[in-house]
């Protein structure tokens, strides 16, 4: 094989989010020391913890093809929470938790985005200092202890199943799917790309630049918030700390995915089978008997890992 | 006089970009040497390698008889090689004494930084061209012509030997540039050699004594000043005689389609009227950065006029006219803004041809609405602009200069765009790719387009345009049928008001 | 007023604008020492330089990453991860080296990955948070532990009357002033960040300067200068604690924003930073003083973290 040959070997290969190799490795691990784990209801469950990570991902590769980053997504999904499980609204039904959870979101992304475009502050400090408010503000609200117990209804909601999937990862996907879609089809995901590969020469060629941005801001907000309801609805008591590392896994999954600042190779679908890496990794971490602490050192190396693939790559 | 630089058949590429092969040059002590060219002939590349910033291919570079490896401007600096680019090279946080010694700090004898001893020094070198500057003034505090003068300084002080100039006299005013040739001629009495790249003609012949000409990445050839006429210099560069690039003028001018009226782009600046008829080129022509780019970016909304009103095919432009929106607004009109920045602000690099001319026309629609393909659209415009490409899935990056151009004047082509307003269309062109493009625009204005352009080459203006206006101190000062102007007409115009403002 | 107005906003100099922070400082002073009676006590100044002496550590070092135009977010990890190593059963005299061996070698690993691997340094340092804190978990699950007693006696005894925080604080600034302003090393660091905000990446490289190399070092310093503060609060705490250091990150960003540091790079001042960093330890004190939840605090810090970042001026839009 000549020389240039093995380059583009090496280019196409590259070029492949790394989320869809780690799947398949790890798919093979479990396959091969617990295959009686791979079957679809026990997969189903695994699948359901990690359903409020894989919609705020979709969120987050928003925020992250227009090179920004969205770390507020913890305050929301908190707060959200907080909503449910306070009684703060009591007998409110379903759709009015739901209109909370999406107009808190939208309000928050949208103060997100717009700090970020108008103001161009840096897209962390704006949303983790968010993200602080918001905490300690529920913090605050709750004395910080645990505030009561999530409706019933949401509980059952969470647990039903259409065959053997259950109910909430196929939300999941869905969204996913409409997101893909959306990013695919519309002109929005014209000036995603756009200004993710040059914000300058997205102004000259008459993209709205700010605009592309606060919008992505707001959609990750409300997209928060809905990962807030599903993940109220996956516990029975309401808690001060609850979703606190998802949008650091959030980001985890999306650069594993393929999606680096400003680049979506990896689309939608790349961060989808992100998080279900982390789903299976948190299985075979669990199987292997490693802990807490040796999860988070874990969590570390891959985001570690997957940004210096493609730094490398890009520098080259 | 001895040779102090010896640089032997270089040869340097970009990717696929062949931009130097097989150049030698050299410079003795005490001469003033113009290294001319076309914009793209390979003449900064040259410089830049023996300024140490890139390293060549093949080839070597001795310094007084040896042979040297500049891997940084550190190492050209330390065998004394001294630049002053075109781009700003000092640190705008710093001082003037601080940049001037920036990596080369003086240290007391406790290690830490001597500051009295860097302004003494600092101040020695600044008097000695004349300029009375506090050394620990910020440079972010500085003129233009300032920078380019404690660039300068920077050399004198390092005791350089060779000092290279690039476009030294762009941003200067008249006066200025006779302090700078005073300072060149006394660097030349002391045995230093001067690389002076300039555009202007009458600079070199004025200044220089020898000329070393570049074209295509190609050595034409190196010549006693004294030996040449400035049009024998302008073939040697262009290789040919210079009209036979441009396509024939146009005679008809149709309705305006753009009128500037009472336009101050400055508090202080005097009112300024342009007008531009379809079937029309105009240039904006003058010396650099006199105000042409803000005048083609106020069109856009991103220089902020102080008065004035901006008319688009009879539609006024209400001010203040916002800079984040302000592109939209035109470009709904009509009107389509060629930056000057291919790279930057032109083109995405990383994406496809079709991206790069589609995003044009999807930019006006709104952003929920369902793409469209405009695959034939694409076709169609990369065919009749001979777009060299393996297809329309091709990254922008991979290409050569002047098909970058074509994709990126593509897409305002693509979206009907019937005024444009260009900014150096032919950066980093080849001289084939050159002609193509003036071709294009005259198409262009033929069906019934009107273009603006401004470019820092003079010669350019006058061949591709049919009337230009000289702008000088953010005015413009004179009016001129393109076949009738100069470079030389165009330079007196616009220091002719210098004079008056000296002398009023 | 007009030349008044220009020395707080400090708009021509590369100091940014520390004048007005010191104004807000001196004022909540002044309203503290009337509107509380135990403020100007000097058992709450000593309090207030022991509260605010591991910010002000911290925050030095965090400035130096952010005069290059980066962050380090791995700082407040870097301090559980210290207290956690001292509280192990060793002796002092391996213990100390120990932790600033490691510290450099998180520096190290930041900066190496940020400038060789071409990571955003937030990336980079969070990556390396994660891994600092799970490490540190896994050596002290919950606070426990013994420090060694010569830690514990150089944060709490005095001499001549005065407290040995002041002494920490004094050489730490001492070696900080000394790096920043009268060594070659502090003047690259603002070359550096200067070319990064104004755009022009090669500048500082085209004068000589070796880039990578000094912000690689810039990581190191704000590792260890960051393990100072561990060892510091250590000493005032006992034990090792894995959650002593957070929120620090977030803490120390604010505090150099606070003092007139540019976030994009090349400008601020040492007393900015100390300064921003009085300002957040006197706001804690104050609030503590009129007994606000510590929960309101916190939004309380998100807040002014919020105000002065998004009041200084940058162009690039994102990260």
């Amino acid at each position: 094989m000549s020389k240039i040959q093995l380059q583009t070997l090496v280019q196409r290969v590259l070029r492949i989010p790394p989320s869809y190799l780690v799947f398949i490795s790890l798919f093979l691990i479990l396959w091969l020391t617990r295959p009686q784990m791979l079957n679809l209801n026990i997969l189903g469950v695994f699948l359901r913890q990690v359903a409020p990570l894989g919609i705020l991902v979709l969120g987050q590769l928003l925020v992250m093809r227009v090179k920004s980053i969205d770390l507020s997504g913890g305050g929301v999904i908190l707060l959200v929470n907080y909503y449910i499980s306070s009684g703060m609204f009591p007998g409110a039904s379903l759709p009015a938790f739901i209109f909370l959870a999406v107009a808190t979101g939208f309000i928050v992304g949208m103060f997100n985005g717009w700090m970020i475009a108008k103001r161009r502050v840096s897209a962390v400090i704006v949303t983790l200092a968010v993200s602080i408010i918001l905490i300690g503000m529920v913090q605050f609200l709750s004395s910080g202890s645990p505030p009561g117990n999530v409706p019933t209804f949401l509980r059952d909601i969470y647990n039903t199943r259409t065959g053997v999937m259950p109910n909430p990862v196929i939300f999941w996907a869905f969204l996913t799917l409409i997101m893909s879609l959306f990013l695919s089809l519309s002109v929005y995901g014209r000036f995603v790309t756009s200004v993710g590969e040059s914000a300058e020469a997205a102004h000259f060629s008459g993209v709205p630049v700010e605009r592309t941005v606060i919008v992505a801001h707001t959609m990750a907000g409300v997209i928060a918030g809905i990962a807030g309801l599903v993940q109220t609805a996956s516990i029975a008591v309401g808690s001060v700390r609850i979703g606190l590392d998802l949008p650091i896994l959030a980001v985890a999954a999306t650069i594993l995915g393929g999606v680096a600042f400003g680049r979506g190779e990896g689309g939608v679908w790349g961060p989808f089978f992100g998080v279900l890496s982390f789903s299976l990794l948190f299985v075979v971490l669990t199987i292997y008997g490693v802990g807490e602490p040796g999860k988070l050192v874990v969590q570390g190396v891959i985001i570690l890992l997957a940004a210096v693939f493609y730094g490398i790559r890009s520098k080259s | 006089m001895t040779i102090i630089v010896e640089m032997h058949g270089i040869s340097k590429a970009f990717g696929h970009n062949q931009v130097l092969n097989s150049v030698s040059f050299s410079l003795n002590s005490g001469s003033v040497h113009a290294l001319m060219g076309e914009n793209g002939a390979g003449k900064s590349t040259l410089m830049k390698i023996l300024a140490g910033v890139h390293q060549p291919d093949a080839g070597q570079v001795k310094i007084n008889g040896q042979k040297v490896n500049l891997l940084s401007p550190r190492d050209a600096l330390d065998s004394g090689i001294s630049t002053v680019f075109q781009e700003h090279s000092l640190l705008p946080n710093l001082s003037i004494a601080e940049n001037m010694f920036l990596g080369r700090e003086p240290l007391t004898r406790t290690g830490a930084i001597d500051y009295d001893a860097m302004i003494r020094d600092t101040r020695r070198a600044l008097d000695e061209l004349g300029l009375d500057l506090d050394p620990t003034r910020l440079v972010s505090t500085l003129t233009i012509g300032e920078r380019q003068f404690v660039e300068i300084a920077h050399g004198i002080e390092a005791d350089a030997s060779v000092m290279i100039l690039d476009e030294p006299t762009a941003a200067l005013n008249a006066a200025d540039v006779e302090v700078l040739n005073t300072s060149i001629r006394k660097l030349c009495e002391r045995g230093k050699a001067v690389v002076y790249i300039s555009h202007r003609m009458e600079e070199i012949f004025n200044i220089c004594d020898t000329v070393t000409v570049l074209k295509d990445g190609k050595l034409v050839g190196e010549q006693a000043i004294s030996d040449l006429t400035p049009n024998v210099l302008i073939e040697m560069m262009v290789g040919r005689e210079l009209t036979s690039l441009f396509p024939a003028r146009s005679t008809m001018a149709g309705e305006v389609v753009l009128e500037l009226k009472d336009i101050q782009l400055t508090e202080n600046a005097r009112p300024l009227s342009l007008t531009l008829h379809r079937g029309e080129i105009v240039a904006l022509a003058g010396l650099e950065g006199q105000g042409q780019q803000k005048l083609s970016r106020a069109l856009i909304g991103q220089h902020a006029l102080f008065s004035g009103q901006i008319r688009v095919k009879g539609v006024i432009l209400e001010l203040p006219f916002s800079g984040i929106t302000g592109i939209r607004r035109t470009q709904k009109l009509g009107l389509g803004f060629v930056p000057e920045d291919r790279k930057e602000e032109g083109l995405f690099l990383e994406l496809p041809i079709l991206h790069n001319i589609v995003i044009g026309l999807h930019s006006r629609r709104a952003a929920i609405a369902l793409v469209r393909k405009y695959r034939p659209v694409v076709a169609d415009i990369m065919q009749s602009m001979n777009v060299k490409a393996p297809n329309a899935n091709a990254r922008v990056r991979s290409l050569s200069g002047g098909n970058q151009q074509k994709v990126l004047l593509g897409r305002y082509l693509a979206a009907k765009t019937d005024i444009l307003v260009i900014e150096e269309p032919t950066r980093g062109v080849d001289i084939g790719a050159k002609s193509e493009i003036y071709r294009l625009l005259r198409e262009f204005t033929e069906q019934g387009g009107a273009i603006l352009v401004l470019s820092r080459e003079t010669l350019e203006l006058i061949g591709l345009s049919d009337r230009l206006y000289v702008v000088h101190e953010n005015t413009i000062v004179a009016e001129m049928l393109a076949i009738e102007a100069t470079e030389h007409s165009i330079l007196n115009a616009a220091l002719k008001t210098d004079k008056k403002a000296h002398y009023a | 007023m007009r030349k008044y107005i220009d020395i707080l906003t400090r708009r021509n100099t590369r100091q940014g604008a520390w004048g007005f922070p010191l104004l807000v400082f001196l004022g909540i002073c002044v309203w503290l020492s009337f509107n509380t009676a135990r403020f100007a006590t000097i058992e709450n100044a000593e309090n207030l330089i022991a509260q605010a002496m591991p910010l002000i550590i911290v925050a030095i070092g965090q400035m130096l990453v952010v005069l290059v135009g980066g962050l380090d977010l791995s700082v407040g990890a870097v301090i559980s991860f210290t207290t956690a190593i001292l509280s192990l059963d060793a002796p002092t005299i391996v213990l100390l080296p120990v932790v600033f061996v490691l510290a450099a070698l998180v520096g190290l690993m930041n900066g190496l990955v940020v400038t060789r691997c071409n990571v955003h340094p937030i990336i980079a340092t969070l990556a390396m948070q994660y891994m600092l804190l799970g490490a540190t978990r896994l050596i002290r699950p919950v606070s426990g532990g013994e420090i060694p007693q010569l830690v514990l006696d150089s944060v709490s005894g005095e001499f001549f009357g005065i407290p040995f925080p002041v002494f920490w604080g004094i050489v730490v600034v001492l070696i900080a002033w000394k790096l920043l302003y009268r060594s070659r090393y502090g003047l690259h660091l603002f070359a550096i960040g200067g070319g990064m905000a104004s755009g022009q990446t090669d500048a500082a490289h085209n004068f000589g300067i070796a880039v990578r190399r000094n912000i690689v070092l810039a990581y190191v310093g704000s590792a260890c200068f960051a393990t100072i503060a561990g060892i510091f609060l250590a000493g005032r705490i006992t034990s090792g604690d894995p959650n002593v250091g957070l929120l620090f990150e977030l803490d120390s960003i604010t505090a150099v924003a606070l003092g007139g540091t540019q976030l994009s790079g090349g400008v601020g001042s040492l007393q900015g930073t100390v300064i921003g960093a009085l300002v957040l330890a006197l706001m804690s004190n104050g609030m503590n003083l009129v007994n606000l939840s510590p929960f309101v605090q916190t939004v309380v810090k998100g807040g002014i973290l919020l105000i002065v970042v998004g009041l200084q001026s940058r162009k690039k839009m994102g990260l």
